[in-house]
């Protein structure tokens, strides 16, 4: 993973328990005029460090996030270059934008030079599929290559996709997640939505999920990618097992978050689904990655999809929400989450949500605080919920011989 | 678990026509839609052709979202699927919502929204991009579009993979129903004519100054264009149940990546050659039965040759015998809905047992000696037709369709 | 301008594209064979050549670009047409 709070997964989640938040002033364009001056930037993000000294011109910053996270994840799981020439290693990648940025640099400079100074290199990073694709030439993965983009749940569900392709007997071993370049481009959409949170205190202050005095989500940037296997596979090879995927879910919201009826429905529905796919009860949950991003709406919708499924579980129920320290990351953020979760399923402690001090009135969050606290999970839950109608859960598992 | 499943519906908005009537009844008689460039001005560029879809009314089709605030390739879309659901005759209200889902493809989502945010941009007017940005722009909008137009609550999937989007996500819709979760799925792309893409192509020196050559030994290019097609999935027994007809069976795909080059294909074809491999392992299907093979066949210089070559590979001796068509001769490149469209031609085929042409093709490759169909359809019994299509960033997919056991 | 001042340009144009630093590119270095670059690198530095000295060049043109020499030789003529 590549995150504005590190590329170390262990040390990432000691951030996260600390509650030390990576919202700060925007260093990577000038925010002069819109509303919210905060993101979850990765500060002088330098990717020759995972990648070593091949010419990365031809990579645009998502290009690179993807890359360096993936070349992350295959020395972590141990896939050397040698294994993936005798076996084909997939690539599943979600993304909301790929890059709006490298879209519109395209075509701004075509307008302003003209067309004959487009820039070919250029040209070939304006498809969705291109982090993607220049990921699999980096680190010669030849199984199925699929981008999946379906907004701020493109990485969770990528991640369903992939684990999919593994239970189907397609594939036996896959890198699966998400990516998000922070950029001026979809910052400014965001912006101009009203999505964002308005901060006049010093950052830090915001966003703040579940809190009554929420006003909105920080975006922020980065890459997380898991190397899903076959069970059979990665026991042949001896490999170290993080957590299985138990289940997973997913459903639309037709009114794309106009009706609140029908967003908590979509929301509680592929919750559901995935306790379903896992066979789980809702009782056997033992903690909760929440979607929560700060929205007034939205963490409010999520809360009663989560109250509709669990009733009165609800209380009992450990809540994180990471986005209020990594802010929403878009197309990483379910991975990003998912990757939390294997430390927490590991360490035994779950992330608090800094600067909550008054959980709204009627959200039954009884296990939702400022501070970390212990948890013992044997099954996590993770929300990945979108702005216009997309819902998707997972389950991972502790993994147990 | 039904494991068959089948195409029962077909919507397709092209530059040759609108509906599965009129473009397939204009596709066989070699018709084409390339024509000089109407939606923007090319006087800046070395090329002024392309295919765009002529005289498209949105509010024709979308009937429950407002047409004028989506972008065209969620209103193609959206067209599309009121087409295929209509030729299934199928109506939305009749279905299970939540196990109602759509998955499609694209190359650039809505690129225009983009472009005016560029625009506004250069002209100092950056304020007058609105909420609306968000809303309209990014790519997943197209199938969220097209369930929300129709009340379609299940899964909701965008899957983005360039050229070859269109297989991708009627494979990924195959899996779906296959898995169980989804009693019906709509599955195609869908792209807009998009200056970008248009820059970037002719940019690169792909475009061809007048017409699309598949094959041909003085083929200069490809052609954009804009479209969308989509196919209504479902189980064959639910099919039988409601004696709809059955154009074919999805019997399998195969998916690979070059890992070779962003724009360039494997110098030998060789992701070209797995994809279509592992179609053929996947369906259980032997390469002696395929009938027909629609070519993702570009028109340029480099991917008709390799495309050949990997045919080649896969078929051997049986190459030779197998009619394969490229109907970007007459389409030019739809971008994410070529490959669904070109689906929806060999469920055609499958059904009518006659194959579409290559047009423009009056003098073949040396190194191009297979037999396309050149210029004029043909009638030829299609038992299995095989639907080829290789995107940037190496993407290759391949899927089979053939005649259901209803046939 | 002198053809050493465009290949300077030229070299720099190709360091920036490619990473490479401009004290290992050959004054007549092939792209190909010399710093191994593929055919889209190579368009590359042929548009960001035409950019920078505001030149266009014909489709046909592009084809023939296979060293630093035929970049800067290009350029050239283009910057001081002679009658033919």
């Amino acid at each position: 993973m590549i995150s504005a709070l590190g590329d170390s997964l262990a040390q990432v989640h000691d951030s996260l328990i600390h509650g030390l938040s990576a919202i700060k002033p925007i260093q990577l364009f000038n925010t002069e005029g819109l509303g919210c001056p905060l993101a979850g930037e990765i500060v002088d993000f330098d990717a020759s460090k995972y990648l070593g000294q091949r010419n990365l011109r031809p990579l645009d910053r998502t290009s690179r996030l993807v890359a360096s996270s993936a070349q992350l994840a295959l020395q972590d799981s141990g896939w050397s270059m040698e294994m993936r020439n005798t076996e084909e290693v997939g690539l599943v990648l979600g993304t909301m934008f790929c890059s709006a940025h490298t879209i519109s640099e395209f075509d701004r400079r075509a307008l302003e030079a003209g067309p004959a100074y487009a820039s070919p290199m250029d040209f070939s990073n304006t498809v969705i599929n291109a982090a993607s694709g220049q990921t699999a030439i980096v680190h010669n993965l030849k199984g199925v290559n699929t981008t999946i983009s379906t907004g701020a749940t493109s990485g969770l569900q990528a991640i369903c996709y992939g684990a999919d392709l593994i239970r189907s007997g397609r594939a036996r071993a896959v890198l699966a997640g998400g990516a998000e370049e922070l950029c001026f481009e979809s910052f400014y959409g965001f912006d101009r939505a009203g999505l964002l949170c308005r901060s006049d205190t010093s950052a830090g202050d915001f966003p703040i999920p579940f809190d009554a005095r929420r006003n909105g989500a920080a975006l922020g940037e980065g890459a997380a990618l898991l190397m899903l296997e076959d069970l059979v596979l990665a026991r042949e090879r001896g490999a170290r097992i993080l957590a299985e995927i138990k289940g997973h879910g997913s459903s639309y919201d037709c009114s794309r978050g106009h009706d609140d009826k029908q967003s908590v429905a979509a929301i509680a529905v592929a919750i559901r689904q995935a306790l379903n796919d896992a066979f789980l009860l809702p009782h056997e949950i033992d903690c909760l990655s929440a979607s929560a991003r700060g929205s007034r709406s939205g963490d409010r919708r999520e809360v009663e999809a989560v109250v509709s499924v669990f009733n009165c579980q609800t209380r009992h129920l450990p809540v994180t929400a990471v986005k209020s320290m990594l802010g929403e990351t878009l197309g990483a953020s379910g991975p990003l989450q998912a990757a939390a979760m294997l430390e927490t399923i590991r360490e035994g402690v779950l992330p608090g949500i800094p600067q909550l001090q008054q959980i709204e009135d009627g959200f039954p969050l009884k296990r939702a605080c400022a501070g970390p606290k212990e948890v013992d999970v044997l099954n996590g839950l993770i929300n990945s919920t979108g702005f216009d109608g997309h819902s998707c859960s997972l389950i991972l598992s502790r993994y147990e011989d | 678990m039904d494991r068959q499943i089948v195409i029962t519906g077909i919507g397709v908005v092209t530059p040759v026509g609108t509906g599965c009537e009129e473009f397939w009844s204009n596709l066989l008689d070699g018709q084409s839609g390339i024509a000089p460039v109407k939606s923007f001005d090319t006087s800046a560029y070395n090329v002024h052709r392309g295919a765009e879809v002529k005289e498209f009314t949105a509010g024709d089709f979308v009937l429950n979202l407002d047409a004028a605030h989506l972008g065209r390739a969620s209103q193609f879309a959206i067209a599309a699927a009121r087409l295929a659901l209509a030729d299934a005759g199928v109506e939305s209200s009749s279905l299970d919502q939540k196990r109602a889902g759509v998955s499609m493809g694209t190359t650039s989502g809505e690129p225009r929204e983009i472009e005016r945010f560029d625009d506004s941009f250069m002209s100092g007017a950056l304020d007058r991009i609105g909420p609306e940005f968000l809303a309209l722009y990014p790519c997943h909008v197209i199938a969220a579009h097209v369930a929300s137009e129709l009340g379609f609550a299940g899964v909701n999937t965008m899957i983005p993979t360039a050229c070859a989007a269109g297989n991708y996500a009627i494979a990924h819709a195959l899996d779906v129903m296959r898995a169980g979760r989804a009693d019906l799925m709509l599955a195609g792309g869908s792209d807009a004519f998009s200056r970008i893409t248009y820059t970037g192509f002719a940019r690169l020196g792909a475009v061809a100054p007048e017409v699309c050559q598949p094959f041909d030994r003085f083929r200069k290019g490809m052609i954009p264009g804009e479209g969308a097609g989509v196919l209504v999935l479902e189980p064959l027994s639910s099919a039988r149940r409601r004696g709809a007809r059955i154009y074919a069976e999805v019997g399998g795909y195969g998916l690979s990546c070059d890992a070779h080059h962003m724009t360039a294909a494997h110098p030998e074809g060789a992701g070209a050659e797995r994809a279509m491999q592992q179609a053929l392992a996947d369906s259980r299907t032997n390469a002696a039965k395929v009938s027909y093979i629609s070519a993702h066949g570009t028109g340029t210089a480099t991917n008709d040759r390799l495309e050949t070559l990997a045919v080649k590979r896969v078929f051997k001796d049986l190459a030779g015998r197998i009619p394969i068509s490229s109907i970007k001769s007459m389409l030019g490149h739809t971008m994410g809905a070529a490959s669904a469209i070109e689906a929806a031609v060999c469920a055609l085929a499958v059904f009518n047992d006659r194959v579409p042409p290559t047009i423009n093709l009056n003098d073949a490759d040396p190194e191009c000696d297979l037999d396309y169909v050149p210029n004029f359809a043909r009638d030829v019994r299609v038992n299995v037709a095989m639907n080829n299509a290789y995107a940037f960033g190496g993407n290759n997919a391949s899927l089979i369709l053939r005649k259901s056991v209803m046939n | 301008m002198s053809t050493d001042d465009i290949r300077v340009k030229v070299k720099n144009s190709i360091a920036k594209i490619t990473n490479i630093s401009f004290d290992q590119i050959p004054d007549h270095a092939s792209y190909k064979d010399d710093l191994q670059l593929d055919s889209l690198t190579i368009l590359e530095i042929a548009v960001d050549a035409e950019y920078q000295f505001q030149v266009k060049l014909t489709d046909d043109d592009l084809g023939e670009l296979r060293t630093v020499d035929d970049t800067v030789r290009m350029v050239q003529q283009y910057l001081s047409p002679v009658a033919a």
